[in-house]
């Protein structure tokens, strides 16, 4: 597995008059795993969701692999999300009505490769992972195990990058451990690993930390 | 792209609403089903009712009034036809069979009504069993009537005093003091009744009656009998000077030529003479009328229903907001946001639309049901063209406004959502 170089410059965001981030350079290279830490409002989901290409920044560029997300339309962001990026949510988001394994396949139903095709890969994340498969409904698993099906989910592309918006942060102890392992794992499997988060024990076995304050880097 | 799983959840998610969407949506549906279907039906039913009466000649008055009599058995209070009017359109050579149509009588409500044995053939096209009256005290049943070949009835004379046709028959023995008849009269009942024939199936209310010679009906009320005295015969030909007045007459005319003549030769001070169909004509350009304002009140309420029902689904899917920009950081384009949005409306107004339409269906079979008892003409209520295509129309409308839920939550700023 081969991640993508990120190489963010000269990012601002603005909304309004009120400049939300300013970064001048950020850096990840394939293989790591970087988190974006700081109190809350410093702006860390904020540049996660840019470096996503959720959103475009007022100013700058943020490139994976010398694409600049910045200077693409909506659509072919949301292709490359599609086609190289994973997500993993702090409440998980999975579809609470729906199988775990449905909600592995979700990205499969907007994705160009049909979910039957998938389904043998989802399987096999979900048993990975450790997540019981004869709850019927998601909802109805406890929150690591929502956890892991969300991470299982994120990986059904087989992405080059995951974003992880404090993954840990509705977990207790045990389950973070396990959630901290598997983005460990998965940066060592070469993918670029981005994380916005708090925890100091996914802190602690990062390979970068970039601390930021009212939307400034102060240190990394 | 497949967006349908996901539609499906999130019904099953908010199952009680989009139930209670559904259900307003059918019953809105379902009203304008109901209307059209009974209004087409009501029609159907009360033009097929008065198919076999060619033309309807009685005293100068109000032809809906005699065509209720006489086609629907209603009563309605009707002047008596000089009995030289009728004796002059029993002489008509244009004419197939002139029928007198006489009534006042009943048996435990089912109407007795007197005519010739012919026009009772017209009328039921052969009889499904026994035979034609051949005497005074001989009667033709009704296909729905409940009672057999052979069964002696009862008529109690003018127990029906609401039936003002009665009063006015009443009216005329008053004025044949010099009858050298003696009758009965009273709720214990005239002479004797035996069925011998059983009529087809017709549609109209005489499916209930019981059917006797005019001459009975005559007698019952103290009237001359249409013969010279002692002559016991039954049906035509009538002796001109023994004739009552009547309530109606029946004509069947040789020709469409014939029928328009006895028309206008009848329709004068003396008497009137019509075509049911061309009353009945007159009486749907009203219906019609009051179903079109029915129809547009209902098409502005099912109007409202849907825009009252997506401000809903816009709330509800306001709450969802943070679910869609998940689905948009997993890569879902704003395409696949628009679809499952309008899917999501599209399922709930296609489900309510089929379901309005089974409803409307049953509510309109119904109600025909019930008419048809309660007034003995038989009407089928069924889904035609006009019900689909209005059918149609509202879906069109309603999924193109289901776009406009589906337009406001697609372009929403994917970050704004997941904070």
């Amino acid at each position: 597995m081969s991640g993508l170089e990120l190489a963010a410059t000269a990012l601002t965001l603005r909304y309004g008059s009120e400049q939300v981030l300013d970064i001048r350079a950020l850096v990840a290279a394939p293989g790591s795993l970087t988190v974006l830490s700081g109190a809350s409002g410093s702006g860390k989901s904020s540049l996660l969701y840019l470096l996503a290409g959720l959103g475009r920044p007022t100013t700058g560029s943020v490139a994976w692999g010398g694409s600049d997300l910045s200077t693409l339309s909506e659509s072919k962001r949301d292709r490359w999300r599609r086609q190289h990026a994973g997500f993993i949510f702090q409440d998980f988001h999975l579809i609470d009505e729906m199988t775990p394994l449905d909600n592995v396949l979700l990205p499969a139903w907007f994705g160009r490769v049909s979910a039957a095709t998938l389904r043998a890969r989802s399987l096999s994340l979900l048993e990975e992972l450790a997540v019981p498969l004869e709850r019927r409904q998601a909802g109805l698993l406890s929150r690591g195990e929502q956890q892991r099906v969300a991470i299982a989910r994120a990986l059904l592309a087989n992405p080059d990058v995951i974003f992880a918006d404090e993954p840990t942060a509705s977990l207790d102890r045990a389950a973070g451990s396990q959630v901290i392992a598997v983005l460990t794992r998965l940066a060592a499997e070469g993918r670029t690993v981005i994380a916005a988060s708090h925890d100091p024990d996914l802190r602690a076995v990062a390979s970068a930390e970039l601390v930021l304050d009212h939307g400034r880097m102060v240190t990394s | 792209m497949n967006p349908l799983p996901l539609v499906f959840a999130m019904h099953r998610r908010n199952r009680f609403s989009s139930a209670l969407f559904l259900i307003i949506i059918a019953l809105a549906v379902a009203l304008g089903i109901t209307i059209s279907a009974q209004e087409r039906a009501l029609r159907q039913g009360s033009a097929r009712a008065a198919d076999r009466f060619d033309l309807v000649v009685a005293a100068p008055g109000s032809a809906n009034d005699i065509l209720f009599s006489v086609v629907y058995l209603q009563p309605t209070a009707v002047e008596l036809l000089d009995p030289a009017v009728f004796a002059d359109l029993l002489a008509q050579p244009e004419a197939e069979f002139v029928a007198p149509i006489g009534f006042g009588d009943n048996i435990e409500g089912d109407p007795v009504v007197g005519t010739i044995a012919a026009f009772v053939d017209h009328l039921s096209g052969g009889l499904a069993e026994g035979r034609l009256f051949a005497a005074h005290e001989e009667a033709v049943v009704g296909a729905l009537s409940p009672y057999a070949l052979g069964e002696e009835l009862a008529v109690g004379h003018g127990e029906v005093d609401a039936d003002a046709a009665a009063d006015a028959i009443d009216a005329e023995e008053h004025d044949h003091d010099e009858r050298d008849h003696e009758h009965e009269h009273g709720a214990e009942g005239h002479a004797n009744l035996t069925v011998v024939g059983r009529m087809q199936p017709t549609g109209t209310p005489w499916d209930r009656a019981i059917i006797v010679p005019i001459e009975y009906n005559w007698e019952a009320h103290g009237l001359d009998l249409g013969h010279k005295p002692g002559d016991e015969r039954i049906g035509p030909p009538f002796a001109a000077e023994h004739l009552p007045g009547v309530p109606a007459v029946v004509v069947k005319p040789a020709d469409v030529a014939a029928a328009y003549g006895l028309r206008g030769a009848y329709g004068s001070e003396r008497s009137t003479a019509f075509f049911p169909a061309e009353i009945l004509a007159t009486l749907y350009d009203v219906l019609g009328e009051v179903t079109r304002i029915m129809s547009g009140l209902t098409l502005v309420a099912q109007v409202l229903v849907v825009a009252a029902i997506l401000a809903g689904i816009v709330a509800i899917l306001d709450l969802m907001r943070r679910r869609f920009a998940v689905l948009r950081a997993l890569g879902a384009g704003p395409g696949f946001i628009f679809l499952t949005v309008w899917l999501y409306v599209a399922v709930l107004i296609v489900a309510g639309a089929a379901t309005g339409l089974g409803l409307g269906w049953g509510l309109a079979a119904g109600l025909s049901a019930a008419i048809a008892t309660q007034t003995g003409v038989a009407m089928q209520a069924n889904i035609g063209s006009t019900e689909i295509l209005g059918l149609f129309a509202f879906g069109v409308a309603a999924l193109l406004l289901a776009t406009i839920p589906a337009l406001l939550i697609y372009r929403r700023p994917v970050i704004e959502g997941l904070r």
